[in-house]
């Protein structure tokens, strides 16, 4: 376990020192936040800034995830993931290092949509509440950059990575019950929403706020998280030896 | 126990065998692996260092096989890869001590300090090593290769893309690792280097090891020392005994010896007697890359580039 947070200590250290990437990763979630939240002419609701911002805390975690999903891979490109395997630590603890990176990476973006969302107006201040919204963040987290890594890992290049990125990150926001609730969407959206896993941890998000735990969501993207992890672990191993 | 032993190590890909039956034992010494590109050099450290599984046969690494104990041999060893990897945005101690931790040692950051010192870093520790060069970076990765003690390590091109003084010091900290009582196994294109660094090389091509043997041996093996002597005037003497006359083309007389450095002074002296007068003397010795071209020949590449191949190795890899 000691192994897995010194390979996330090595990610962080380079990641804080990367004064660009830092200040792109912290200031786009905040801009999707007031451009957003607060300029669209919205009808079904009084409060949109309260309805959008569980939207833009999982669409922050799904673009930290699809961002961070290259970084094994670049590890493998550049060299360094051969001189880790060829070490007595633990080989997966490489794979969960990266998975919990790229998650506390999206976690610190997600605190600065709060911190925004609350100065803005938004009412998440209650400390149980914030405790929640991040554990499912989390557990959505893990789910996502699991998926990430392991389909950069099998990509080719970073070129094919990337398209992939564009190929899912669009849809997969606009498909899920982020912008608007099941019943002002039309029907046939209504459907993909209702199917997509990005809508589950933002649903879930929204029911915390109206004060209801959602239990059987959670357990769903607990499950998730760890059959996705599970086969995570296959393909590494496959990959790496 | 030898540090290194292999047992029929054999690797295929597919239809290409790229390690064919290996057998070796290497102890206590600096072995150089030479061969052209493809010949199966990397393939080879790859299954010492447990990074590809062998499909027949073993290697036992400090007297742990690859096969049964992999985890073993990674404890006792130390892998610098072709590809120059150390973190950029990290200081060159924070490269250190970010292996030490890994490798679990007791006190990473003493250890780091120790091996920083070994390879003339510590100065420079706590610089970012962007601002490093290829030398230093290189310096870096032993330095982090050394952190843990390994009996043996395992270095695949050490000198590629270097310059000149950054070559030698690198090889000066290896001569000096193999001083202190360590393994070291290396791959390299580099004849001269080898030539002068390694106490013992084998030369690999199409994953057979043809000849394991001292670099002098393998000099003395392939050809004697040549002396060229340029005149003007004919020799009409007998030549001493031991020295082979080759032929004259235009007014360079080719003789083959045993020690060109004696046979000099001998015939510079008969040619005198004989009235000839010498315009130059030079004397050629054998090199390590006579012994390649020798063993292995020029190679071109005649067959076409196969992409479903070379992308199976590359994953496997």
């Amino acid at each position: 376990m000691i192994r897995t947070l010194w390979y996330v200590e090595r990610d962080l250290r380079r990641w804080l020192r990367g004064r660009i990437n830092l200040l792109s990763a912290l200031i786009m979630p905040a801009a999707w936040l007031i451009f957003v939240g607060m300029a669209l002419p919205i009808r079904f609701t009084d409060n949109y800034l309260d309805f959008i911002t569980p939207g833009i805390l999982v669409l922050t975690m799904l673009g930290a995830a699809l961002q961070g999903g290259s970084l094994l891979m670049f590890d493998k490109i550049l060299g360094f993931l051969q001189k880790f395997l060829a070490m007595p630590s633990p080989r997966e603890s490489i794979l969960y290092g990266k998975i919990l990176f790229i998650t506390l990476r999206g976690m610190i973006q997600t605190t600065v949509i709060l911190v925004f969302a609350i100065i803005l107006g938004a009412q998440f201040l209650d400390p149980v509440l914030l405790a929640q919204i991040y554990l499912i963040l989390f557990i959505f987290g893990i789910l996502l950059s699991s998926i990430t890594t392991t389909v950069a890992l099998t990509l080719e290049d970073h070129d094919t990575y990337a398209a992939f990125n564009a190929m899912i990150a669009m849809p997969l926001f606009f498909t899920s019950s982020a912008l608007m609730p099941y019943d002002q969407m039309p029907s046939w959206l209504a459907v993909l929403a209702r199917l997509n896993p990005v809508s589950y941890a933002i649903d879930a998000i929204r029911d915390l706020q109206a004060g209801i735990f959602p239990a059987m969501t959670l357990a769903g993207l607990l499950i998730g998280a760890f059959v996705v992890l599970l086969i995570s672990v296959i393909i590494f191993r496959r990959a790496t030896v | 126990m030898a540090m290194i032993e292999t047992f029929g190590l054999t690797k295929r890909f597919g239809s290409l065998t790229a390690v064919d039956d290996l057998t070796t034992r290497i102890d206590g010494e600096i072995f150089g692996l030479l061969g052209p590109n493809g010949s199966g050099k990397t393939t080879t450290v790859k299954m010492l260092t447990t990074l590809l599984t062998p499909t027949a046969g073993d290697a036992h690494i400090c007297g742990y096989s690859v096969r049964e104990h992999p985890r073993d041999v990674r404890e006792h060893i130390s892998y610098v890869p072709q590809d120059m990897a150390v973190d950029p945005k990290l200081t060159g101690r924070e490269n250190v001590v970010f292996f030490g931790k890994l490798y679990g040692i007791p006190r990473p950051r003493d250890a780091a300090e120790e091996a920083l010192a070994r390879m003339g870093l510590l100065e420079r520790a706590d610089d970012l090593v962007r601002t490093y060069s290829g030398g230093m970076r290189r310096r870096l990765e032993l330095a982090q290769a050394l952190v843990h003690d390994p009996s043996v390590l395992f270095l695949d091109e050490p000198t590629i893309g270097l310059d000149v003084a950054g070559r030698r010091k690198i090889w000066e900290h290896i001569i000096g690792l193999k001083e202190r009582g360590m393994t070291v196994f290396v791959t390299t294109h580099y004849m001269d280097e080898a030539d002068h660094a390694c106490d013992r090389v084998g030369i690999i091509d199409r994953g057979k090891v043809i000849v394991t043997e001292t670099p002098g041996m393998l000099k003395a093996s392939v050809c004697r020392d040549i002396v060229l002597i340029r005149s003007d005037d004919r020799f009409k003497g007998t030549f001493p005994e031991g020295v082979t006359f080759l032929g004259r083309t235009g007014n360079e007389l080719r003789f083959e010896v045993e020690d060109g450095d004696e046979a000099v002074l001998v015939l510079s002296r008969l040619f005198a007697e004989n009235g000839m007068d010498i315009r130059s003397v030079s004397v050629r010795k054998p090199t390590l890359d006579d012994v390649f071209l020798s063993l292995v020949g020029e190679q071109d590449e005649q067959t076409a580039f196969d992409l479903t191949r070379f992308r199976t190795m590359l994953r496997r890899r």
